[in-house]
């Protein structure tokens, strides 16, 4: 039997999804076509308005349906802290923290020289021009993966060599944290990042 | 009798299939990549089997214990099993004693695995390279400037994968270099005596050569002059693959 050739592009067209192969993409087809065929509908609708509406905020970066996202519009914010995160879930997690106030940059990926992202991958003009005309501290907020070590050493010296100022997230125990269920790495290196106790 | 210990039984099943299980090897991974919905694939340098490519089944899950393990540079032993290529990592262990690479040495670091990682075949045991590698990472953590161990690095490379430098003799005789005199060195060939004219090959003189064979890089000249050699015989070997952290440790050149 073959395939009609409509029912194939689909299939084809559901590859490009992260971690979709050939099977799993005939499923997802099969089932749209055969269980829920307004869903697939609903689908196709909100992939199209979404794929012409959403843009990124020239300010921060983030996805926005708007030249400028409501984060960096919002009154009250602190602009002389601008945090640099990779993602925007990343973004998401520092919000709901409710300990920061300040300016957002969301770099959209890391550096991954044995996956061969380098910087030209990255909106590092971008960066730079956002942290000179807020003229703020910038916080590394990457992660603690060896990838977001990475670039955060390579913004690091790309933005002190622009004179901007430049801080990382502190690693350690989790709030909470016990020693005897945290794990050897987490432990060895904040016994190695130890601070003198103040006061 | 019931099973009161579960753990222990299940260990007892899992040794049926011996031969191609293999327990508390130490081994450092060399990069990761995502596998299907929850996995990771750990490229591991391990010091009995060489290069090895392993599954990390739920190793995403944002509750894995393996989370936070699997991290390059560090030793680690690992126990895995499966008879095709991709095999199945079956427990992972902190062994410690390696602090975390950070800033320069970290991509220097990166550097070493991208080497590995396109020079070394994977099932290829290099039980002395991996026990070198294991001191270069200590030293990167330990010194300033790398360059020097980068060097000694490369050529312990090359040295194992059997594309040994000729750096106490002319190529093709027993005639000892003499540092005052200046060679071409020839890929696949090794050095010759420079002649008047331009020749094939890299000029370099016989101090560098000689400097090379005793990993000496105190003379800024042997150390240029070296660095450019081990580039150019490396980018014979990785045959057009462009390493990327070259560039990234370039480009942060630039800005200092």
């Amino acid at each position: 039997m073959k395939t009609p050739s409509s029912l194939e592009e689909l299939i084809q067209a559901l590859r490009c999804l992260p971690g979709v192969g050939p099977k799993s993409a005939q499923r997802m087809a099969y089932h749209l076509l055969q269980r829920d065929r307004p869903g697939a509908l609903q689908l196709s609708a909100a992939l199209g308005q979404a794929v012409q509406n959403i843009r990124h905020c020239c300010k921060c970066n983030n996805f926005s349906e708007d030249d400028i996202c409501g984060v960096c519009l919002a009154e009250g914010r602190d602009t002389s802290l601008l945090c640099v995160v990779e993602m925007p879930s990343d973004m998401l997690m520092m919000e709901q923290t409710q300990c920061f106030r300040g300016m957002y940059f969301v770099l959209m990926g890391r550096l991954s020289p044995l996956d061969g992202l380098g910087s030209r991958e990255l909106p590092l003009e971008r960066l730079v021009q956002r942290a000179r005309e807020l003229n703020s501290e910038v916080i590394l907020a990457t992660n603690f993966t060896v990838e977001g070590e990475a670039t955060a050493h390579y913004l690091a010296t790309l933005l002190r060599a622009q004179g901007v100022k430049v801080s990382r997230i502190a690693r350690g125990l989790p709030v909470g944290g016990e020693l005897e269920h945290v794990d050897s790495g987490t432990l060895a290196q904040a016994v190695l990042e130890r601070r003198e106790v103040q006061g | 009798m019931g099973n009161c210990f579960p753990g222990l039984m299940h260990k007892i099943n899992m040794s049926g299939i011996a031969k191609n299980r293999i327990q508390d090897e130490t081994a450092f991974v060399l990069h990761s990549y995502p596998f299907r919905e929850t996995s990771l694939v750990v490229e591991v340098f391990s010091r009995q089997h060489g290069r090895v490519p392993l599954v990390a089944r739920g190793a995403r899950r944002p509750r894995s214990a393996l989370r936070g393990l699997l991290m390059s540079f560090q030793p680690l032993q690992l126990s895995w099993f499966g008879k095709h290529e991709l095999r199945t990592l079956h427990s992972a262990e902190w062994q410690g004693g390696q602090p975390l690479l950070q800033g320069t040495a970290l991509m220097c670091g990166f550097y070493l695995n991208e080497l590995l990682l396109n020079l070394l075949a994977r099932d290829d045991p290099h039980e002395s390279l991996f026990d070198y590698y294991r001191l270069t990472l200590q030293r990167l953590v330990q010194e300033v400037d790398h360059a020097a161990t980068l060097r000694c690095f490369e050529k312990h490379l090359l040295q194992e994968l059997g594309y040994a430098l000729l750096l106490e003799h002319e190529a093709g005789s027993s005639r000892p270099i003499v540092a005052e005199r200046s060679y071409r060195y020839v890929l696949e060939h090794g050095a010759v005596p420079q002649s008047g004219q331009e020749g094939e090959g890299m000029t370099v003189s016989g101090k560098t050569l000689l400097d090379m064979a005793a990993d000496d890089y105190s003379d800024a000249s042997s150390a240029r002059e070296g660095k450019q050699l081990m580039r150019m015989l490396l980018n014979h070997h990785l045959g057009g693959v462009v390493l990327h952290t070259r560039e990234l440790i370039q480009d942060l050149r630039k800005f200092n």
